[in-house]
């Protein structure tokens, strides 16, 4: 039995089920767990497999959710424009704001990106004519379609189980592979004709795209936008999340996602200090579980040649 | 093939290369040799574009190639490996390889494809040249000191270079390993007809297979041409053994 | 009134800067040292009564404390963990400052607290025919000073000397017989200890609420990134720069004023990616 194979379909079966027999507050939760997932998925694209610290992922996130609520509300467009306006929204941000940092490495990289990030947070964050400023845009048209709590979930579930097949055959795909070249080893690849600059820059985008989608599928969910979707903290949430589950494995980010909104959902609702809560798991993470949940196992379960324990 | 012209970097005062001459012709073995810090590894990243020279020029096959990055040098023909071991650690032998014929294929940006066997065949031609076909699913930071040193030249041919550039490539090895690295390339001239470019510390090995040998002292040449003519030249013999133990 | 503001921009910048150059730790719990160093002082006053006594005795007291804070931090977690990548040392300094904030509102509950200068400094003086707080005046003061006096720490004294060169090869410092632990201990809480103060110095000046952390740890990275990582110098030019683009700003387009110091920082790191000044590294 393949359970390589068999696993990922049970799960898929069990979780189109689920809406059938879960009330509509935990449909919702499972929606943005799907979502996350995917989100968390797109910045581990850059940052587990890639090398690059991609310090504010959250920008596309919320990019992605403003260009779709943007279009949904306040244009006629059809409704499938508006849900592929977030992502390619993102995509370009992505590129340009790709385009000023990749030339520099690690620690200034991330920096320039949150100065950049931060930039526009503030600009969407002031801007109340056009983005509704601090409140965001509540109340977005969401197409009849996917109005409903269940097609919803179903429409997400769709989109998320679409991107995540995709992500995963560009992570085995020549470019994933040479992604992790230059993650391990950026002056060998550039040695060996590879054009890192070029090859970081389309990560950037793919990420960003990815999240933006994320950000979109969020608009359907939940009908509206707060600019506290691109905010700083956020973005080192998704990458606690990204090392909670594992960074260099594919499902770790999708696992720590998981794990990060449903304590977050069901912890605040018994305790206030949910931030407490956070920093404490993080640290312990940090210390005694480095690689994360994912990352752990597959250390214990399959150990490597040669390799110590 | 290659020319290198009166070459000068200097970095802040001191220069690293002073007036440097090199000469390579097609299907050669040369190797470069020198006391320490004359600036062998210098002249090559000069050679292979990771350093801009001040003055002097670089000719590859006739054109101009200074400053060239890297990564497009690549593509014009030139290969090299590393005097540090700079392999991918977290990659497996055949992967190693397989991304050094993937970017000369130009395959890397294809997003859709599974990667597991592409180019496979000469992956594992290249391997088997080299002999490292039996560990060619053991990740690189996993071999043994010596099989590093080999996986990086075949890293290095993965390019499918014309001139083959090796910085040190029996440093840090033992005897035996030593011995296979050096049957290694002169195999690889003799079948292969590559044209190989390389630098030692251990002169006696250097006799052993160079076609022509070029003496780096403090930056400059001293004397280009066969085992003789070097091996007699005055001050190479006082570069040596005037500064014993330099080797 | 901006200027005033700049001066604790600067001085917790600088200690930032600091910890980010010698230590290579990008330190986000710096601004959550600061609230605690606000809070600090709120409590020392309120405790002592209030008045001239209070006010100095709260200026010293409250950095202490966010200096012993800092040493535990160094010294439990950090010096076991230099040799990870910087990535996880930043999550971990995360971790610390969401612990510390929720910690904050679990002492001190989630209100409004505030304290007003000791009377001596009330009320403003007349400075080319504007009224300017005294208190303002004494932090314009108190920032060249604070300046100096680490410029002389880290260019004239023995231990300054040694971080800097700790900065750039901590492996050849401790090849050298110095113990690199005890360097960068003091340097962190030396970094603790300004952002206490400036949050002790700020109290007076504006509200003392949850949240002062988020704000302003973002400005203080910016800033350190303008001006050069480690450079004590860059951090005060990076937050006059700072500093003046959000006052000019603000009066110039108020609806977008806070917009312009972020483009500021972004128009300088184009031209110049690793600031204004040298960096450590």
């Amino acid at each position: 039995m393949k359970w390589k194979y068999v696993t990922p379909l049970l799960l898929l079966a069990a979780l189109a089920a689920a809406p059938q027999f879960l009330p509509r507050f935990h449909t919702y939760i499972l929606a943005i767990v799907l979502l996350t997932g995917l989100l968390a998925t797109s910045l581990n694209l850059a940052i587990g497999f890639g090398g690059i610290y991609q310090f504010h992922h959250a920008v596309f996130y919320g990019v992605g959710a403003y260009g779709t609520a943007l279009v949904l509300t306040r244009t006629q467009l059809p409704a499938p424009v508006g849900l592929m306006a977030g992502p390619v929204a993102a995509a370009a941000l992505s590129l340009v704001m790709g385009v000023i940092c990749v030339r520099l490495s690690k620690l200034y990289f991330g920096m320039l990106q949150i100065s950049l990030g931060s930039l526009v947070w503030a600009t969407v964050y002031r801007w109340y004519s056009f983005t509704g400023g601090d409140n965001g845009i509540p109340g977005v048209p969401v197409p009849g379609w996917i109005a409903s709590s269940e097609s919803a979930y179903y429409y997400t579930l769709a989109v998320t189980t679409l991107s995540m097949l995709a992500l995963y055959r560009i992570v085995g795909s020549p470019f994933g592979k040479v992604l992790q070249g230059i993650r391990d080893n950026p002056v060998r690849s550039d040695a060996i004709g590879i054009d890192v600059k070029a090859h970081k820059l389309t990560a950037l985008v793919i990420a960003g795209f990815f999240g933006g989608v994320a950000g979109s599928l969020f608009v359907v969910i939940d009908t509206s936008v707060f600019p506290d979707m691109m905010f700083w903290t956020y973005s080192l949430e998704v990458l606690i999340m990204c090392l909670l589950g594992g960074m260099y494995t594919f499902f770790g980010p999708l696992v720590g996602s998981s794990i990060l909104v449903l304590l977050r959902t069901y912890v605040s609702i018994h305790i206030p200090y949910w931030h407490l809560c956070l920093g404490i798991i993080l640290t312990l993470v940090i210390v005694f579980l480095p690689e994360g949940v994912l990352g752990y196992a597959a250390r214990r379960f399959r150990p490597k040649e040669g390799r110590l324990a | 093939m290659l020319k290198v012209e009166s070459v000068v970097k200097s970095f802040g005062g001191f220069k690293a290369v002073n007036g440097a001459r090199l000469h390579v012709e097609k299907g050669e073995i040369v190797a470069v040799i020198g006391p320490n810090g004359a600036g062998k590894t210098t002249l090559f990243n000069l050679i292979t574009g990771h350093l801009l020279p001040d003055s002097g020029r670089i000719r590859f096959k006739g054109r101009g190639i200074e400053g060239i990055a890297p990564h497009i040098l690549c593509r014009k023909g030139i290969s090299r490996s590393f005097q540090v071991v700079n392999i991918f650690p977290r990659l497996s032998v055949f992967e190693n390889v397989q991304i050094a014929v993937l970017a000369r294929e130009r395959k890397t940006f294809r997003i859709f494809s599974p990667v597991r066997n592409m180019a496979a065949e000469e992956v594992h031609e290249i391997l088997r040249n080299v002999g490292l076909y039996g560990e060619r699913d053991v990740e690189g930071d996993l071999l043994s000191h010596g099989d590093q040193k080999v996986l990086e030249i075949a890293v290095a041919l993965g390019g499918k270079p014309e001139l083959l550039i090796l910085d040190e490539p029996t440093a840090g090895m033992g005897p035996k390993e030593t011995e296979r690295c050096i049957r290694l390339i002169k195999k690889l001239s003799d079948e292969s007809g590559l044209t190989i470019l390389f630098c030692e510390h251990d002169i006696g090995l250097v006799f052993e297979i160079a076609d022509r040998i070029m003496v780096m002292v403090r930056g400059g040449t001293v004397i280009q041409g066969r085992s003789e003519e070097v091996r007699r030249n005055r001050e190479v013999q006082e570069a040596y053994l005037g500064e014993a133990g330099e080797c | 009134m901006g200027l005033s503001r700049t001066t604790i921009l600067f001085i917790v910048s600088s200690g930032l800067s600091l910890i980010l150059g010698v230590l290579r730790i990008p330190n986000i719990a710096h601004g959550s040292l600061y609230m605690i160093g606000a809070f600090s002082a709120y409590s020392v006053i309120s405790f002592l009564g209030g008045g001239g006594f209070a006010f100095w005795a709260a200026m010293v007291v409250a950095p202490l404390i966010v200096a012993a804070i800092g040493f535990v931090m160094e010294r439990g977690f950090f010096s076991y963990l230099y040799e990870r990548e910087h990535l996880m040392l930043l999550l971990l300094t995360f971790s610390f400052a969401l612990i510390i904030g929720d910690l904050v509102k679990i002492l001190w509950g989630t209100e409004y607290r505030s304290i007003t200068a000791p009377g001596f400094m009330q009320g403003s003086a007349e400075v080319f025919g504007l009224p300017i707080p005294y208190y303002n005046l004494f932090l314009l003061l108190v920032g060249p000073v604070i300046a100096v006096f680490l410029w002389l720490v880290v260019n004239r004294t023995k231990i300054g000397k040694i971080s800097r060169a700790a900065a750039v090869d901590a492996e050849m410092v401790s090849a050298v017989g110095i113990n690199v632990g005890w360097v960068f201990a003091f340097t962190f809480v030396l970094g603790c200890f300004l952002a206490g103060l400036g949050g002790a110095l700020i109290a007076p000046m504006t509200s003392i609420s949850l949240g002062m952390d988020h704000s302003l740890i973002m400005e203080a990275f910016l800033i350190v990134i303008m001006g050069g990582l480690g450079n004590i110098w860059g951090a005060l030019l990076g937050s006059l720069i700072f500093g003046l683009a959000q006052s000019l700003g603000i009066l110039a387009w108020p609806q977008f004023g806070i917009v312009f110091p972020y483009l500021a920082v972004v128009v300088v790191l184009t031209f110049r990616p690793k600031g204004l000044l040298r960096s450590a590294w």
